[in-house]
């Protein structure tokens, strides 16, 4: 019996041996760059696709965590990333201005769409964005919001207060997903809705769906619709321990004459989701 | 649009064509796994006995709250490490977060209460005479303690199981304390709420089955224990 | 310790030992000797097994002290561990084979020779085929044959010191004979002290040296006892009585409690074949003799005799016992005194 409990015990040891040297390989970091992003930059495959390319030309490992812009900008807050890519242009002036960010470069936008169904039952098509809204208010439709504090929620709720709409969070029309764009999506086409999303996603949608389209853009082109991405590095002065020197040469290569043709270049479906606009 | 008959032959794709992104979450589920299940078997096992073995003041309020943790709701561990673990957490100066390591924290305070309450309760229940029996037979206290043990094996594989299998399928931690990151901190299970996120019903599903099959794996490779 | 100490193989002093928070066993003083055969008899819940778990080391006492060979025990002590054994009454089967059932003290040991000579010795020792029953898992066993393996496990170690409780309780005869047989094997061939609590009377007055009888966490005097439990009822002139199902009545002084117990020690019970009036002024008690054993080392014979449900037991010399023409299924007339009974309890 003893035998057999010190032979499971030295099976288990070296188990244990064998993963801590397969973690402390994959911890050798050479020169890595964290940053912390909007679901948007991940879920369409701008990052799969830059980042193997930024690294054969600078040298510099990237990695990256997608979340909401909201939370994004808590990570920098808390010093957690180097650098953050991030959708949001008034909560990344507070950021800015408490002390938490430096150097803000816009990189490239693209534009927010409204989409809803095909029979669209509150004639919006073609509209103006804020009357559109109006139009779903006023006949009670479905709309699905993110309700989730990312860039795409902070410029819906942008849009509803421009309409001069009250607080409709508890009206049943109005759907809070709470979750990323593509399951708001999802939940909007599942409830005929509309919805309102950054074009790369919906283009992303499209391209899964195929023929089983069902929500088509509605509304678009609006300059209020306008989707301005931007990198940001965190102030080395509150987060002295961030690589605040790899996040300003990610920013400027991203800002840059290469990061700005490889963006532009980036298609799905054969579509450009984002337009470079780098300074 | 069946996602499930799609799912289920990209999952053997996956697995036999060697699917590089495939086998990185399949790894780095295995290694968090690893660290957690060690930590909390090496850590559990010994607490829960000696709850369960000893007579002493507060007894069963500890049991009471050891039971109580076994339903710690994961992103609530999720988010508790995280602000341990962040830079301008007490403990940032580690830098764990985003790392393998790191879910592994989070994943052993998930696993710990379950091993330690099971075990506890299977020394509980074992017969009051093995104790008798073994010291009759000129056991000391070391012998004692792992005899005890073997003769409730069941009873700790059990609770082993039952760990293993929160701690492989949870979600919360590994991408709250993980981070998601590609190559690096991504999880089946992370992978899984990704490809949900991108729509990708299919892929989501085929890696649910990787996973299950490697839960598959790990029980038939317990189930020779029990057969000792 | 004194010299004198050394002689004795056990010597408990004051000990006092609590259940719960509950005293379940008061000894102020007692010597066990080596080599000898020691029965322990007395009601459940007298403190029987509460003693042997104390002298086989497996409880420690809440006060006082158990001396072995004039040292004191101590909890896992090398010195005593492997010289002890107790076989519980629920004996355990580890759950293995009976091979491993019964190698395991020996691994314990770190004994490795002739392991498995050992094993099948013991093995038949207990009248079990070692062939046939080594194999077996530990749950496919009858409960005759666990309690044999189980003190198979204990005789492979060849003890000094064989604590037995109650061996032959709840088994088929065959294995009950068996043990019984076994555990004076242990006896005759390495000297073994044997330390046993049963209620089979008869078998300790043939084999044992000595017996105590555990009433209440207390020894109540060597040997067998009468204990009488109520209910008492009073009687009218300030003595109390038990009625008997055959309508005989027992005579006894207050009790100091409602459930006190009633102690008659067996040289207090006086016996004659001569019809007594029932209810004189010397309490009667018709009954009749059921058993008739020889104690040991004594030419003193032990009576059993039952009066309707009561159990009593008394002893005569051999000749009084021929000179009055007894043998069981003899009616006789039972008397004690009033100041020879006990109230315990």
């Amino acid at each position: 019996m003893n035998r057999m409990v010190t032979r499971i015990f030295k099976c288990f040891l070296l188990a244990v041996l064998i993963l801590l040297a397969g973690a402390s390989t994959g911890m050798t970091e050479s020169k890595t760059l964290m940053m912390a992003t909007t679901t948007s930059t991940d879920s369409t495959g701008l990052l799969n696709y830059l980042a193997p390319l930024y690294t054969k030309a600078v040298g510099v490992e990237l990695k990256w965590t997608a979340v909401g812009t909201g939370k994004a900008l808590a990570l920098g807050q808390n010093c957690d990333v180097d650098v953050l890519l991030v959708h949001d242009p008034e909560a990344e002036q507070k950021f800015i201005a408490n002390g938490f960010g430096v150097n803000r470069k816009e990189i490239m936008y693209n534009d927010f769409v409204l989409i809803g169904p095909a029979a669209d039952p509150a004639a919006i098509k073609g509209k103006g964005t804020l009357e559109a809204l109006k139009l779903i208010q006023a006949k009670g439709a479905v709309f699905a919001s993110r309700g989730d504090e990312s860039g795409t929620h902070a410029m819906e709720k942008a849009l509803w207060k421009k309409t001069g709409a009250d607080l409709m969070e508890k009206e049943a029309w109005y759907v809070q997903t709470g979750q990323g764009m593509l399951p708001t999506i999802s939940i909007a086409e599942e409830y005929k809705g509309y919805t309102l999303t950054d074009r790369g996603t919906y283009y992303k949608y499209e391209a899964v769906k195929g023929s089983d389209l069902s929500l088509k853009i509605l509304v678009e082109g609006d300059d209020i619709l306008k989707n301005q991405y931007s990198v940001m590095a965190l102030d080395p002065k509150h987060c002295p321990k961030s690589r605040y020197d790899l996040a300003m040469q990610f920013a400027n290569w991203m800002a840059g004459p290469d990061g700005q043709k490889l963006i532009g270049d980036f298609k799905v479906n054969g579509k450009p989701l984002f337009t470079a606009n780098g300074k | 649009m069946n996602f499930l008959l799609d799912g289920f032959i990209t999952a053997i794709r996956l697995l036999f064509q060697g699917d590089e992104e495939t086998y990185a979450a399949v790894f780095a589920t295995l290694q968090v796994t690893g660290y957690s299940m060690s930590a909390s078997l090496a850590m559990g096992i010994p607490l829960g006995f000696a709850l369960g073995y000893f007579d002493f003041p507060l007894k069963k309020q500890l049991r009471f709250i050891t039971d109580t943790l076994m339903a710690l709701p994961t992103v609530f561990i999720g988010l508790v490490v995280y602000a341990l673990l962040s830079n301008k957490g007490p403990l940032g100066e580690l830098r764990l977060l985003f790392t393998l390591p790191g879910i592994a924290i989070g994943l052993t305070i998930l696993a710990l209460p379950i091993v330690i309450s099971l075990s506890a309760a299977t020394v509980e229940a074992m017969d009051r005479q093995l104790r008798t029996t073994l010291i009759s037979l000129g056991a000391d206290r070391l012998q004692l303690l792992l005899s005890i043990l073997w003769e409730v094996r069941f009873g700790i594989l059990a609770a082993t199981v039952n760990a293993f299998g929160r701690v492989m399928t949870e979600v919360g931690i590994s991408m709250m304390v993980g981070g998601n990151i590609k190559w690096h901190t991504r999880t089946i299970t992370t992978a899984i709420a990704l490809e949900t996120n991108k729509g990708l019903f299919s892929m989501g599903i085929a890696l649910g089955l990787v996973l299950l099959l490697i839960a598959f794996g790990v029980n038939l490779a317990l189930s020779f224990l029990r057969k000792k | 310790m004194t010299n004198n100490s050394f002689s004795s193989l056990y010597q408990i002093q004051d000990l006092i030992h609590c259940y719960q928070g509950r005293p379940a066993l008061t000894i102020p003083f007692l010597e066990i000797q080596p080599q000898s055969i020691v029965g322990l008899m007395g009601p459940n819940g007298g403190g029987k097994s509460t003693l042997l778990n104390l002298l086989a080391n497996v409880d420690i006492p809440c006060a006082g002290q158990i001396l072995f060979k004039g040292r004191e025990l101590r909890p896992f002590a090398q010195d005593t561990r492997f010289r002890i054994s107790l076989l519980p009454q629920e004996a355990y089967l580890l759950h293995r084979k009976v091979q491993g059932n019964v190698a395991y003290g020996l691994k314990l040991r770190k004994d490795r020779q002739d392991r498995d000579l050992k094993v099948r010795q013991s093995l038949e020792l207990v009248g079990l085929d070692p062939e046939s029953f080594r194999h077996r898992p530990w749950n496919a066993l009858s409960g005759g044959e666990a309690r044999r393996v189980a003190l198979a496990a204990r005789m492979v170690l060849r003890p000094e010191v064989l604590l037995l409780d109650e061996p032959t309780a709840g088994i088929d005869a065959a294995s009950a004979q068996r043990i019984k047989e076994a555990a004076l094997i242990a006896r005759q061939e390495w000297g073994a002290t044997l330390i046993i609590a049963s209620h089979d009377w008869d078998w300790l007055d043939q084999v044992c040296d000595q017996t105590l009888h555990l009433f209440k966490g207390c020894i109540l005097g060597n040997g067998r006892s009468n204990i009488i439990f109520g209910p008492w009822r009073p009687r009218g002139d300030g003595r109390y009585e038990k009625r008997i199902l055959d309508g005989q009545t027992l005579v006894v002084t207050r009790p100091p409690e409602e459930n006190a117990a009633l102690l008659i020690g067996p040289e207090d019970l006086w016996l004659t074949t001569t019809p007594q009036p029932v209810g004189g002024q010397r309490q009667f008690l018709k009954a009749v003799i059921t058993r008739m054993s020889l104690g040991k080392k004594t030419d003193r014979i032990m009576l059993t005799l039952t009066a309707a449900d009561l159990d009593l037991c008394t002893h005569i010399s051999r000749a009084d016992a021929a000179l009055q023409g007894i043998q069981p299924g003899s009616v006789v007339w039972l008397s004690y005194q009033l100041e020879d009974t006990n109230w315990i309890g």
